[in-house]
């Protein structure tokens, strides 16, 4: 699926109008409360986007087995029609042949369990001699149709419970003789989050017996971050229905201008990858590249709550679209729906229904990592990895991390949401973490 | 022969289609060995990417300042709408989740048990059926009127036919000629046909009118010349066949891999929108024609 995703990420090549810009800078300069070090960092935007450099990367091993499960849930409800083809959970298997601690690695929002980064974590923690599962985030529309008990995605607990139970499940039926001597949580983005939840949760019920969880760059509140990349979507690309329309337009007409001055037969991998120094220049195109891709992944979750909550937003309840139907005003009407709609159509009146004594506010208080916060304070084996130019954090939720973890947790000053994922100083910080070797950063 | 392995194929992709029909979740397990992982050389390999793409860069930054004035510039109004024209879409999706169901029974497993061939051996493959292809390219790029671009095709199948041994070696490649291969679909285009609905095509994948008749016209061509006697030969069916499996092991697409409701239209949106910048390529030098208001794509 990798030109699917640079395809995407071509597609999300903004340029914005002037007026756009001067909006965009002032909104974005770091205030008092704002980000760490302010959405108008360039630096961490262009991370964000591009990701750990390749001469940055840890050592990698030659070569690592893979193993793709596909794994049908007891629990699952009934299959939509429209999801035929999310019927099992997928995940994927790198085995030692020899008896080690198996590492499971959740993956970021709307992530499968094989991205990029995950892929990256797998060669680094199997380089260390683990065992490797990794798996995809609740909030990916496979987790959600075969693995989730509600089907409406982004409730830390109600997740992390499924999560577990889908742990148990995938551990009982790994491929072979696999000898496992411990078992160790991780994540990327929201994945950190939820892999800090499963060990608690795992923590009172013992069924795996999870021994450290490594959060990598977590959120600290899931709603508030997912606002920001809203807030980030409104600056840079806007609100209204002929923003994405004035993206594309743009963005087409400076491909084809590359296009034509090219002398290529054809448009491939790497005329988009060459297209996308001279279509990504500013901070207010990367901004939209960043809020775009997280939109796409929410167009998804809001259509799969939307149909199993039954609450009607884009698809009829009492007729759901079948295999032939288009989606096509689904997915116009969606895209231009933020995640403060899906909370307030979709997310809310389907636990307030679900869980009589909450309100609105405690369904936003129980998606923060305090709920867990004794447990990340006391505990020795959470850990946390961020960087202080995380876009998805602000100054006081960093405050709050660090002041919570102590010692346990790494704060790098650049890398931007995930821009170093893998880079020496993360990956060997991380096997320190895991092996219990972390000394803090003072060493 | 040739009969029975029809009935073979056609046993196989009844049985794909046939695979979870019914709607109710699924406890059992599958397991899929995958070809593993080579982190260590696919870092290494970035590194060298990312060095050439910024070479790519500073010389397409000065060929655009040198040669800036020759081709007149899109401006965003020039863009074609979001919507794309499919007028089929209701046989279009039966046909692309037939096709993801016929891919994950039969094609993928058999493309990913090839990727455990030698690389030297599948190399050679991959270079003799694109040879092969040369001869079309030759065709169509004379009927294109591109007699330059003809010459250098030509130029690369008689140099790879005789020194790259019946096309098993891409010598002409390592002579500065590197391939660039077109089809009929392309000549439809040279000649003002527009994209046409979006089309899914069994068994082959999204397309549209203009490329489907455009694939019908390659085989034609191929069929015709009849290049050894490789295309009506007792061989036929099986170098077709090992040619798909060449073609699909080299594409890292994986069906509903997004998971998405939406992945239809995306890889329509897509799809389509590559062809439009092709075209927009291909006449670069002829007069802008007004876009029609509110016509969707492709039509």
């Amino acid at each position: 699926m990798k030109f699917f995703q640079k395809c995407v990420i071509a597609g999300t090549l903004a340029a914005l109008a002037p007026t756009a810009f001067a909006r965009a800078d002032a909104i974005l300069a770091p205030a008092e409360h704002g980000p760490a070090t302010g959405l108008a960092d360039s630096a961490a935007l262009r991370a964000t986007v591009y990701g750990t450099p390749p001469q940055d990367m840890a050592p990698m091993p030659a070569k690592v087995p893979l193993v793709e499960m596909n794994i049908g849930m007891p629990w699952a409800q009934p299959v939509p029609e429209v999801f035929w083809f999310d019927r099992k959970l997928r995940v994927w298997f790198s085995a030692q042949d020899k008896p080690a601690p198996l590492a499971i690695v959740i993956s970021g929002t709307g992530g499968d369990g094989n991205t990029t980064v995950l892929s990256t974590l797998r060669g680094v923690l199997y380089g260390a001699g683990y065992h490797v599962l990794t798996m995809p985030s609740p909030t990916f529309p496979g987790f959600i149709v075969s693995t989730s008990s509600t089907g409406v995605a982004g409730d830390l607990i109600q997740d992390g419970h499924d999560l577990y139970a889908a742990m148990q499940r995938i551990v009982a039926h790994l491929p072979g003789k696999v000898q496992i001597t411990d078992i160790d949580v991780l994540g990327y983005s929201l994945g950190g989050a939820n892999a800090a939840i499963v060990k608690s949760i795992d923590a009172s019920e013992h069924k795996l017996n999870i021994h450290r969880a490594v959060s990598i760059e977590p959120p600290v509140s899931l709603f508030a971050s997912v606002g920001r990349l809203d807030n980030l979507y409104a600056i840079s690309i806007g609100s209204e229905d002929t923003g994405v329309e004035r993206l594309y337009q743009k963005i087409y007409a400076q491909l084809a201008n590359l296009y034509r001055a090219s002398d290529r037969v054809e448009i491939d991998e790497n005329f988009l990858l060459s297209a996308a120094g001279s279509v990504l220049k500013t901070d207010a195109e990367f901004s939209a590249a960043i809020a775009l891709t997280f939109r796409i992944n929410l167009m998804n979750v809001f259509f799969a709550g939307d149909l199993y909550a039954g609450t009607g937003v884009v698809v009829d309840p009492k007729h759901p679209p079948r295999v032939g139907d288009s989606l096509q005003q689904a997915s116009r009407i969606l895209r231009g729906k933020p995640f403060s709609e899906y909370f307030t159509k979709v997310f809310a009146p389907y636990y307030l229904k679900h869980r009589p004594h909450s309100t609105t506010d405690s369904l936003i208080a129980d998606n923060r990592l305090d709920i867990i916060g004794d447990a990340l304070r006391s505990d020795p084996d959470y850990y946390v990895q961020t960087n202080s130019d995380d876009l998805i954090l602000d100054k006081s939720e960093l405050a709050w991390l660090v002041n919570t973890l102590g010692s346990k947790i790494a704060v790098y000053d650049h890398g931007g949401h995930l821009g170093n994922v893998g880079d020496r100083q993360q990956a060997s910080d991380m096997l320190d973490m895991l092996a219990g070797r972390w000394r803090g950063t003072a060493r | 022969m040739r009969i029975r392995a029809l009935v073979a194929l056609l046993a196989v992709a009844v049985g794909a289609g046939s695979l979870g029909l019914g709607g109710c979740a699924s406890q059992g397990i599958t397991i899929h060995r995958m070809p593993p992982e080579t982190p260590a050389a696919k870092n290494a390999a970035a590194i060298q990417k990312a060095e050439a793409l910024a070479e790519a860069q500073e010389a397409a930054k000065n060929q655009q300042q040198s040669g800036a004035e020759a081709v007149p510039q899109l401006t965003a109004a020039d863009a074609p709408p979001l919507e794309t024209y499919d007028p089929w879409e209701r046989l279009n999706r039966f046909n692309y989740r037939f096709n993801a169901r016929f891919d994950e029974a039969v094609f993928l497993p058999v493309s990913n048990g090839y990727r455990r061939v030698p690389s030297p051996i599948r190399s050679g493959v991959n270079h003799f059926f694109a040879n092969l292809a040369e001869v079309d390219s030759v065709v169509n790029y004379t009927l294109q009127g591109r007699l330059g671009r003809g010459v250098r095709s030509l130029g690369r199948f008689a140099i790879n036919s005789t020194i790259g041994i019946g096309g098993l070696f891409d010598f002409a490649t390592k002579f500065h000629l590197a391939s660039a291969p077109t089809g009929f679909g392309t000549t439809l285009s040279k000649w003002g046909m527009h994209p046409g609905p979006f089309l899914v095509i069994p068994f082959f994948g999204p397309s549209t009118l203009r490329e489907g008749v455009g694939l019908l016209g390659d085989y034609g061509t191929s069929y015709g010349i009849n290049l050894a006697n490789l295309y009506r030969g007792n061989q036929s069916w099986g170098l077709g066949v090992l040619n798909a499996v060449d073609k699909r092991s080299n594409i890292s697409f994986r069906y509903y891999s997004t998971g998405s409701p939406f992945e239809y239209e995306t890889i329509r949106f897509l799809y389509v929108r590559k062809l439009l910048l092709e075209d927009e390529g291909l006449h670069k030098k002829d007069p802008r024609k007004p876009r029609t208001p509110d016509a969707p794509a492709g039509q």
